[in-house]
């Protein structure tokens, strides 16, 4: 990604948390930590076009993503879902920088 | 397409395939749009239609609710100024976001029948979206929808049922 594509990904992403800041203190109080993990998905798709990558960043980008739009069901279903994203950061916390999943499993 | 079937498949759609929609396609949505009731037949509405792939990327600048990256945008707004006067107050703080949402659903039904997803949002900066959109004064968006051919299936949500219907008085 060039320097001008990356300024504009970068800036998009500003602006979903800026305007998030605002409109949460009118908004579903659980849209709060929605934007949040979505913020941490978008955040691991913009490095990863700029060649920063890794086996558990992409792992947890695709549980974000599989399981991020529970929040329409329940509160308690997107509770589940946040604490099975918090199990695996700490499955995943101890693993070497940039290293592979399986051979570290 | 049966209307049954429109109203129990319509889905919120956030993944949108990479094809666009024709302008004659939302002109039809826009007439269906159009078609749904108002208080006091105001028709205060505008629907205002971004279909620039840049100018759709700005909205989302503002617009959290907006996800993926859908072939149109359509902002559903209403003139405040002409709903107020046609319906006094009731007219500009109630029955214009009420309207607005009724023509709103009339669109999403078109749209499904025509083979395209929708997403509603409340989600977005009003002034933000205004100020991009370059609203004249007064006019004011209500909801935004997003629209496009689907890439994804949603399951149906449940729908409850209990204690939602009320039949009789001093029930609710």
């Amino acid at each position: 990604m060039d320097k001008a594509r990356l300024e504009q990904a970068v800036f998009e992403l500003v602006g979903y948390m800026v305007t998030s800041g605002r409109n949460l203190l009118d908004e579903t109080p659980l849209y709060g930590p929605f934007r949040l993990v979505d913020a941490a998905s978008r955040l691991i798709l913009i490095l990863g076009k700029e060649g920063i990558a890794s086996d558990r960043l992409a792992a947890m980008q695709e549980e974000i993503d599989s399981g991020k739009y529970c929040v329409m069901n329940s509160k308690q279903e997107f509770t589940s879902f946040l604490d099975s994203l918090v199990d695996a950061l700490v499955d995943y916390a101890g693993f070497e920088a940039g290293g592979d999943i399986k051979e570290q499993q | 397409m049966d209307l049954w079937e429109a109203i129990r498949g319509r889905r919120s759609v956030r993944s949108f395939l990479d094809r666009p929609v024709t302008r004659e396609t939302i002109e039809r949505l826009l007439e269906a749009a159009t078609w749904a009731p108002s208080g006091g037949n105001a028709q205060t509405w505008r629907f205002v239609v971004v279909m620039d792939p840049a100018e759709i990327r700005k909205i989302k600048i503002v617009s959290p609710g907006l996800l993926g990256d859908p072939a149109a945008v359509i902002a559903v707004c209403q003139d405040l100024v002409q709903a107020r006067a046609k319906g006094g107050n009731l007219g500009e703080t109630f029955l214009a976001p009420v309207d607005a949402a009724m023509a709103t659903q009339n669109l999403l039904l078109a749209a499904y029948a025509e083979g395209l997803g929708t997403c509603t949002i409340a989600s977005f900066h009003r002034r933000g979206v205004s100020r991009l959109l370059k609203m004249r004064e007064g006019v004011e968006p209500i909801l935004l929808i997003s629209l496009g051919y689907p890439a994804e299936s949603p399951p149906a949500p449940a729908r409850r049922q209990e204690e939602v219907f009320i039949f009789g008085a001093n029930r609710g």
